[in-house]
């Protein structure tokens, strides 16, 4: 008998994601994004609430290309994650976790989290 | 595997659920109110978040949300920090973290009430 | 046809290769595991599990170009070449495409897969009406093949902890048995933070059934099982 531990099939890359996995993925990949971007939002906010001045420093600060190039990617980010949220409430309630409607509804997803993000860099670039 | 029934799944993933479905509605309403009524000013923009509605709501609506990223955010470190040493101090650490982003927005919301 | 084969002597290889094979499938060959009992004609000592050849015992569950399927019921006209064949994911592997499933039991025992009554048992049968007959469906024909379950990514980090798409379909059949008393107990002993909450609705395990049938659907009925009793 064989001593020594058995090897496993386990590459990601020869192993199929289906669109729902993608859907899923993202869903987890975009939220730890969004929660990596509270502390920013949360000192953004405080600033802006501080006074005239401070007020006036934030929104300039917006207005740099990077923050721009950010404001993009939370954009996605925040679609993609709300719009897979709700994929996820309507599934616990039985509305759509059949088969052909769970992968028709991931790519609805999939494709509106890009959407809002083509059209924030379209009104912020 | 006898874990304490105190700490149900169930609790934490209702907790994800709630929350999400109020922030979903916060959301909305706040994406509306800034697509019709853009605030141009500081004074605009500090006068509707002091107001007595919106600052409850927005304090609420943080509240939801660092409670939102607790329960994903622990899910993620249960799934891939197999070690439980390891995973323990993670865990803590996220619980550090979201507290005291929470102690911040406190203060934040309590300055403009002042 | 030509295939790419995932071999592995666990007394002769330090691990898995992938070895080529090119053969014309006999006039009659439909399936995928008749041109791989064709392949093992030629040589020998290629490995599978098979058995019913019809889709029914769940033996030679294998990924297929990625993807979990039986190799008995896979047309050789709907496979794209070289066709690509492996073992079960995160399985260990025996031999060839041969994995342990002592994981994925151990599981499918823990949720008590069988009838739980405390009555006394009848002269003839438990008598079920058609409607509670009918809500068995879509959860019995299970042949637990574990396509579903080495499908799943929860299952892939947890595979001690989180039941697993097969076990919790299982688990669901037994507690919409009307004939069955342990409701309560079964739904308590899934509702911990991993038996069943590592499920993440990801669905692989509903893309990849042999059966068609759809573990996540259960396993989300489950749940509102779990929230209706705690209102």
């Amino acid at each position: 008998m064989m001593q020594r531990r058995r090897p496993v099939f386990f590459n990601l890359l020869q192993i199929q994601l289906p669109v729902g996995a993608l859907t899923s993925i993202t869903h987890r990949i975009t939220g730890l994004l969004l929660a990596l971007g509270i502390p920013i939002s949360v000192y953004l906010l405080d600033r802006s609430l501080r006074g005239p001045q401070s007020y006036a420093q934030t929104t300039s600060l917006l207005d740099h290309w990077a923050m721009r190039g950010a404001a993009i990617l939370f954009a996605w980010a925040l679609a993609h994650h709300a719009l897979a949220g709700v994929r996820h409430l309507l599934s616990d309630i039985d509305i759509g976790s059949q088969l052909p409607a769970a992968r028709r509804s991931a790519w609805i997803v999939n494709l509106g989290g890009v959407a809002v993000a083509l059209v924030a860099a379209g009104a912020w670039l | 595997m006898a874990v304490r029934k105190t700490v149900t799944g169930l609790r934490a993933w209702l907790l994800q659920r709630a929350t999400a479905v109020y922030m979903l509605a916060f959301l909305v309403f706040f994406l509306f109110h800034f697509l019709l009524d853009r605030p141009h000013s500081y004074a605009a923009w500090h006068g509707w978040m002091s107001a007595p509605g919106v600052s409850i709501a927005a304090g609420v609506f943080f509240a939801a949300l660092l409670l939102h990223a607790w329960v994903g955010v622990r899910d993620v470190l249960m799934d891939y920090v197999r070690a439980p040493a390891l995973r323990v101090c993670a865990l803590a650490l996220l619980f550090l973290g979201l507290s005291a982003t929470a102690a911040w927005v406190l203060r934040i919301f309590l300055g403009t009430a002042a | 046809m030509k295939l790419s084969i995932s071999r592995y002597n666990p007394e002769r290889d330090e691990k898995p290769y992938m070895q080529d094979y090119e053969i014309e499938p006999g006039p009659e060959d439909r399936m995928l595991l008749d041109l791989i009992l064709r392949l093992k004609a030629r040589d020998d000592s290629l490995t599978i599990r098979k058995s019913c050849r019809e889709g029914v015992c769940g033996s030679d569950a294998i990924n297929i170009n990625g993807r979990n399927g039986l190799a008995c019921i896979t047309r050789l006209t709907e496979l794209k070449e070289p066709v690509e064949l492996r073992p079960l994911p995160s399985f260990p592997i025996i031999r060839d495409l041969v994995v342990d499933m002592t994981g994925f039991f151990k599981q499918y025992h823990s949720i008590k897969p069988y009838l739980i009554n405390h009555d006394p048992a009848p002269e003839r049968e438990r008598l079920q009406s058609p409607a509670q007959r009918e809500r068995l469906n879509g959860a019995y024909e299970c042949i637990l093949c574990a396509c579903c379950t080495s499908q799943c990514p929860s299952f892939w980090w947890n595979p001690d902890k989180f039941v697993g798409p097969a076990g919790l379909l299982q688990a669901y059949r037994f507690i919409v048995d009307s004939r069955d008393h342990a409701r309560q107990e079964r739904l308590d002993d899934l509702n911990d933070a991993y038996r069943l909450f590592r499920c993440r609705t990801i669905m692989n395990c509903t893309e990849v059934c042999p059966k068609g049938l759809a573990p996540s659907r259960a396993i989300e009925q489950i749940r509102l099982m779990m929230v209706r009793d705690s209102l």
